[in-house]
C-alpha cells in the first residue's frame, strides 16, 4: 500500500517536471501576483491586519458552539433551513435526497472548495442529477474530467488551446483558441444551464453569526446567478467560515481579495440572508454546515491555527515546490501548504503522507499568509505524526537514534568518511562525479568534499589576535561549517577578532538536530538540544554566534520548544536563545556595526537571502549593510529571497529532482543580475549555489558573507 | 476624508475597476445618456428615487423601450438594467445595492449593461465606515445586499483578464444630485 502510494507519487512528480510549460505558467503567475499583492497592501499594516484575522478566527474556534447556534438561530429566523453534517457522506446524502424530493435534474454550481472536498459532483451524478460548474475555471476542469490545481485559479494548469478543444466538444464544432471568444462561448453556453436548473449550489466565504447571513466573493458574477435564478439554493459551508460580527466579515472582505488576486475588492460581494423572494414565491435556502474533521482540527493544539485559513491561495503562489510541480502533485483537494494540513484532517493522514515530505521548509508561505498561520511548523508536526505511524525508514532511524545522538561516534564517522571519499574526490575540494547510483546527485551540482581536518580539530591552532577582548563569543559551527567548510571558521575568527571579540569553540557541541526533526524524529532532536545547551552554556560566553541560519533557528527557537517541559533545561534553553545571534546581526547590533569595514572597489555583488535567515531570524538588511560597508557595490537579483532548493536531505534524498529545478531558477536569477559574486549567509545555500555554478562552469563566485568580510582585512 | 477628496477617490477607484462614471446635471441629462447608451430595452425595477422622478415615463418619452414588469420572462432579452444605489465606498469605487427584491437582482446580473444612479451625497469613505448602515440593511430578517465594483471579470484562462463573463460587461455610474440622501433607500 505504502509502496504503491510512493511510486505513484514519484510518477506524478516526474510527469510534472517534464511539463516545463506548466512551470513557466506558474512562475509567471507567481511574479504577477506578487506585484499585484504588494500594491494592494501598500500603505496598510499587514501585520496588524493578519493579527486581526487570526484573532477573529481564534475567537470562533474557541467558542464555536456558541457562534454556530447564534448563526443557526438567525439564519432560521430569516427563513433558511440549516443542517449540520458531520462528514462528507452526511452532507452529500442531504443534498442528493433534497434533489430527489424536488425532482431536480440540473444543478448549477458556483465555486466551492467544500464541494470538491466532499466529492459532491460524483454523488449528484450517481443520484441522476447533472451538476454544471459555472465558474469558468471550474467548468473547464469539469469538462476535462480533472480536479482544480489551485484554490483560486482552478484551471491554472491549462492553456487556451486545450480549453478551445474542450469547448469544441461542447459545441460540436472547432473553436478558435481566442480567449475573448472562449469566454463569450462560456457565457452563452452556461446561460442555458442557469435558466434550466432547478437547484443552485454554492459555497460561502463567510458565515456571519450576528446576522445569520452568508457572504460570497466572486469576480465573474456566477454566484449571484446561482443564488438568484433557481428556486432552491444550497450553500455548503465549512464551520470554520464563521465570523462573529459584520465588522469581522468586512475585515475578511478587505483582506481576502488583496491576498488572493491582488485586487482591492472582488467585483461582487454578495450578502445573502434567508429566503429572499424568488419568482412568484420565496426561495428555498438550505445551508449545510460541514464539520468533516474541523472539530478534530480545533482540538489539535499544534495544528488548530490552520482553521484560520481564508482560502486565498497565497501560500501556494509563493511556494517554490508548488511552482515547480503544481497543485496536482503538491496537494490533494486543497493545495499548497494549507493543502497538506487540511488533507491530513479532512481526507486522512494517508493522503497527506507523501506531500508532507514535499515541503522544503522555506517559510515563504508563513511570511505571506494573511491569517498568520505558521504553516511550516504545522507541516513539521504532521511529519512527526506520520513518522510515528509509519516510521521514518530504517536507514534514517539508525542514523538519528544510534549515531547522531552519540557525538563521538557521529564525528568519528564523519572523519572516516573524509578518508573513504578520497577515491572520488581525487584530492580536490569538490566532488564532481559519484560512482553508480549516487551519480544523480552530482549531475547538476558539484558536491564539496568532507574536509580532511574538521574545524574542531584545527581550532586550537587558530591564533586569536585580540587583546583585552570586549566580548567572549562562542561559535556554534553546525555540521556543514565544522566538517565541510572549516575555513569559514577561520574567517569568522579573523573578523570577530578585528572587532575586539574573542571566539571560543565549545568542543562538546554537536549537530543542531534539525535533520532529525525535519524527518519527524523529535526524540533525537530533543536529545541534541539538551547536549548543545549544556555544551554552549558551560563556557559562559557573552554571545553565541552561528554562520548557519538553520542552526540559528535551532538555538533561538527549536531548543526552547523541545525543552520547554524539561524542568532542568527549559530555563537554560531560554537563556541560550537570548544570547544567540547570526553573525551579521551580532556584528551590526553588538560589536560596533558596519563602520569598521570601510572598504571600496569590491566586485559587483548580489545577495541571496537564506530562507531561515530572512523569514526565520528576520535578518536581511544587516548582511547587505555589511557588504556595502566593505566596499562592494550591491545589486538586487529578482526573487532574492526565493529558496535555492537545498533543504538538507530534501536535495540529497527525498526530492533531488525538485531541488534541482528550484536551483535552476535561482541560478537564472543570479546570472541575470550581472553580479560577479553572490553572497549568502548559509553553508547549505553555499553548497547548493556554489555547486550549481561550478557545474555550469560559471565564473560567478559564490561566497559566505563572513568570507567576503574577512577578505577586506586580508586585502 | 474631506468631501472633494472622497469624490476624487471614488472616481479614480471606480475607473480602475472598469466602471464608467458620468456626471449628470439633471434627470433629463441622465435620460438622454441612457437613451444613447442602453443599446436596446432597459429593465427598470421599482425603486424609490425612480418612482419620485417618474423615470419610466421620462424614458419612454425619450423613446426608450422600458421593461418594468414580468421581469423573469423578459430579462434574458433586455440590453440593459437600470437601478439606483443605496450608497457607495470611495476607497474601492464600490456600489452597494439592497437587492432583496428579485427584479433588482435580475436587472444587475443578466443584461450586458448596468446603469446605476448614484447621489454623490451617499459616498462613504470605505466599507468599515458604512458598517452601521450595512447592519441596518441586514437587520430585517431576510436580505440580499450586493457590493458591485466594476463589471464582471475573469482571469481563468491563462490568467488573461477578460471582462463580462457572467454578469454585466459595462457598468455606468450616473452621478446625479438630489436623488436621495438616505442610504437605506435606493
Ligand atoms: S515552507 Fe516553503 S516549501 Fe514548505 S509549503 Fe511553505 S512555501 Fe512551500
Ligand atoms: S493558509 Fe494562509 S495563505 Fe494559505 S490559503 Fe489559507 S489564508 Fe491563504
Amino acid at each position: 500500500m505504502k509502496k504503491v502510494r510512493m511510486q505513484e507519487y514519484k510518477q506524478r512528480i516526474d510527469n510534472a517536471l517534464s511539463t516545463p510549460r506548466l512551470q513557466e505558467a506558474l512562475h509567471r503567475f507567481g511574479d504577477a501576483w506578487a506585484k499585484a499583492r504588494e500594491d494592494a497592501f501598500l500603505g496598510l499594516d499587514f501585520e496588524a491586519l493578519r493579527a486581526e484575522i487570526a484573532g477573529c478566527k481564534d475567537e470562533v474556534r474557541r467558542h464555536r458552539e456558541r457562534y454556530l447556534s447564534e448563526f443557526i438561530r438567525n439564519a432560521e429566523n430569516a427563513g433558511a433551513r440549516v443542517v449540520r453534517a458531520r462528514n462528507a457522506e452526511e452532507a452529500c446524502r442531504y443534498i442528493t435526497e433534497l434533489a430527489r424530493e424536488r425532482g431536480v435534474r440540473t444543478a448549477v454550481k458556483s465555486k466551492s472548495m467544500v464541494s470538491e472536498e466532499i466529492h459532491l459532483n460524483k454523488a449528484l451524478e450517481e443520484a441522476g442529477v447533472r451538476p454544471v460548474e459555472t465558474d469558468l475555471g471550474e467548468w473547464i476542469v469539469q469538462l476535462a474530467g480533472e480536479r482544480p490545481s489551485h484554490m483560486v485559479m482552478p484551471a491554472i494548469h491549462m492553456f487556451r488551446q486545450e480549453v478551445a478543444e474542450l469547448f469544441g466538444q461542447v459545441t460540436g464544432q472547432p473553436e478558435p483558441p481566442d480567449i475573448a471568444h472562449l469566454v463569450q462561448l462560456a457565457r452563452n453556453q452556461l446561460r442555458g444551464a442557469f435558466i434550466e436548473a432547478e437547484m443552485g449550489i454554492s459555497g460561502a466565504n463567510i458565515a456571519v453569526a450576528e446576522t445569520g447571513g452568508l457572504v460570497l466573493l466572486t469576480n465573474e458574477g456566477n454566484a449571484r446567478l446561482v443564488a438568484t435564478l433557481p428556486k432552491i439554493h444550497v450553500a455548503l459551508v465549512g464551520i470554520e467560515k464563521l465570523a462573529p460580527s459584520l465588522e469581522d466579515a468586512l475585515r475578511i472582505i478587505q483582506v481576502l481579495p488583496k491576498s488572493a488576486t491582488g485586487q482591492p475588492i472582488t467585483s461582487y460581494v454578495t450578502w445573502i440572508g434567508g429566503a429572499v423572494p424568488c419568482g412568484e414565491g420565496d426561495k428555498e435556502l438550505h445551508i449545510v454546515l460541514l464539520d468533516n474533521g474541523r472539530s478534530a482540527l480545533a482540538e489539535s493544539p499544534r495544528c488548530r491555527d490552520a482553521l484560520r485559513c481564508i482560502r486565498c491561495g497565497a501560500c501556494a503562489n509563493v511556494c517554490p515546490v508548488y511552482q515547480t510541480v503544481g497543485g496536482h502533485v503538491f496537494g490533494h483537494v486543497y493545495i499548497g501548504a494549507i493543502g497538506i494540513v487540511l488533507t491530513a484532517f479532512y481526507h486522512g493522514l494517508d493522503g497527506a503522507a507523501e506531500i508532507v515530505r514535499a515541503c522544503i521548509g522555506c517559510r515563504s508561505c508563513v511570511s505571506v499568509c494573511p491569517a498568520g498561520i505558521d504553516l511550516e511548523d504545522i507541516i513539521l508536526h504532521l511529519r512527526e505524526v506520520i513518522a510515528g505511524e509509519e516510521g521514518i525508514g530504517a536507514g534514517k532511524s539508525v542514523v538519528f537514534k544510534k549515531i547522531m545522538r552519540n557525538r563521538r561516534l557521529f564525528h568519528g564517522m564523519l572523519r572516516t568518511a573524509a578518508i573513504l571519499q578520497k577515491p572520488v574526490t581525487r584530492g580536490e575540494r569538490t566532488i564532481r562525479h559519484l560512482p553508480l547510483f549516487f551519480s544523480g546527485l552530482t549531475e547538476w551540482r558539484t558536491l564539496p568534499a568532507i574536509a580532511d581536518t574538521p574545524l574542531r580539530d584545527s581550532w586550537t591552532k587558530l591564533p586569536q589576535k585580540v587583546e583585552n577582548p570586549k566580548a567572549r563569543v562562542a561559535f556554534f559551527a553546525g555540521c556543514l561549517n565544522d566538517f565541510v567548510y572549516p575555513e569559514l571558521g577561520e574567517d569568522l575568527v579573523t573578523v570577530l577578532n578585528r572587532l575586539g571579540a574573542e571566539v571560543i569553540f565549545p568542543e562538546e557541541q554537536s549537530c543542531c538536530g534539525v535533520p532529525a526533526s525535519y524527518s519527524g524524529d523529535r526524540e533525537t532532536a530533543s536529545e541534541m538540544a539538551e547536549q548543545n545547551v549544556r555544551a554552549l552554556l558551560s563556557e559562559k560566553p557573552d554571545y553565541v554566534v552561528t554562520t548557519c541560519p538553520t542552526c540559528t533557528m535551532a538555538l533561538q527557537r527549536d531548543f526552547v520548544e523541545h525543552l520547554k517541559d524539561n524542568p532542568v533545561w527549559a530555563e537554560k534553553a531560554r537563556r541560550l536563545s537570548e544570547i544567540t545571534f547570526d553573525v551579521s546581526r551580532l556584528i551590526t547590533d553588538k560589536l560596533g556595526g558596519a563602520e569598521v569595514f570601510q572598504g571600496s572597489g569590491g566586485d559587483l555583488t548580489t545577495y541571496h537571502d537564506s530562507c531561515h535567515l530572512k523569514r526565520g531570524a528576520g535578518v536581511w538588511r544587516e548582511p547587505r549593510r555589511l557588504l556595502a560597508a566593505s566596499g562592494r557595490e550591491l545589486t538586487e537579483m529578482a526573487h532574492a529571497d526565493r529558496c535555492c532548493g537545498f533543504g538538507g536531505s530534501y536535495s540529497f534524498a527525498s526530492h533531488p529532482a525538485v531541488a534541482r529545478r528550484i536551483l535552476e531558477d535561482k541560478l537564472t536569477d543570479i546570472e541575470a543580475s550581472d553580479a560577479k559574486c553572490v553572497a549568502m549567509d548559509c553553508p547549505g545555500c553555499l553548497l547548493q549555489i556554489r555547486g550549481g555554478l561550478e557545474k555550469k562552469e560559471s565564473p560567478i563566485r559564490a561566497a559566505h558573507t563572513i568570507e567576503l568580510l574577512a577578505d577586506t582585512f586580508r586585502r | 476624508m474631506p468631501e472633494e477628496n472622497r469624490m476624487k477617490t471614488f472616481l479614480e477607484a471606480a475607473g480602475r475597476s472598469g466602471a464608467k462614471t458620468v456626471f449628470c446635471s439633471s434627470p433629463a441629462q441622465a435620460v438622454s445618456y441612457l437613451r444613447d447608451h442602453s443599446g436596446g430595452s432597459i429593465l427598470l425595477p421599482s425603486f424609490s428615487s425612480s418612482r419620485r422622478l417618474g423615470l419610466a415615463g421620462l424614458l419612454r418619452d425619450a423613446g426608450c423601450e422600458v421593461i418594468d414588469s414580468d421581469f423573469r420572462r423578459q430579462s434574458a432579452a433586455a440590453a440593459a438594467g437600470l437601478t439606483g444605489v443605496n450608497f457607495a465606498f470611495a476607497e474601492t469605487g464600490t456600489l452597494v445595492l439592497e437587492s432583496t427584491e428579485e427584479p433588482v437582482r435580475l436587472a444587475t446580473t443578466l443584461p450586458e449593461r448596468h446603469f446605476a444612479l448614484l447621489d454623490p451625497r451617499k459616498i462613504f469613505p470605505d466599507a468599515r465606515s458604512a458598517a452601521p448602515v450595512l447592519r441596518q440593511l441586514q437587520s430585517g430578517t431576510r436580505h440580499f445586499v450586493a457590493f458591485v465594483t466594476g463589471p464582471s471579470r475573469t482571469a481563468d484562462i491563462e490568467r488573461v483578464l477578460t471582462i463580462g463573463v457572467h454578469g454585466p460587461r459595462e457598468v455606468h455610474i450616473l452621478l446625479l444630485e438630489g436623488l436621495s440622501d438616505d442610504p437605506l433607500e435606493m
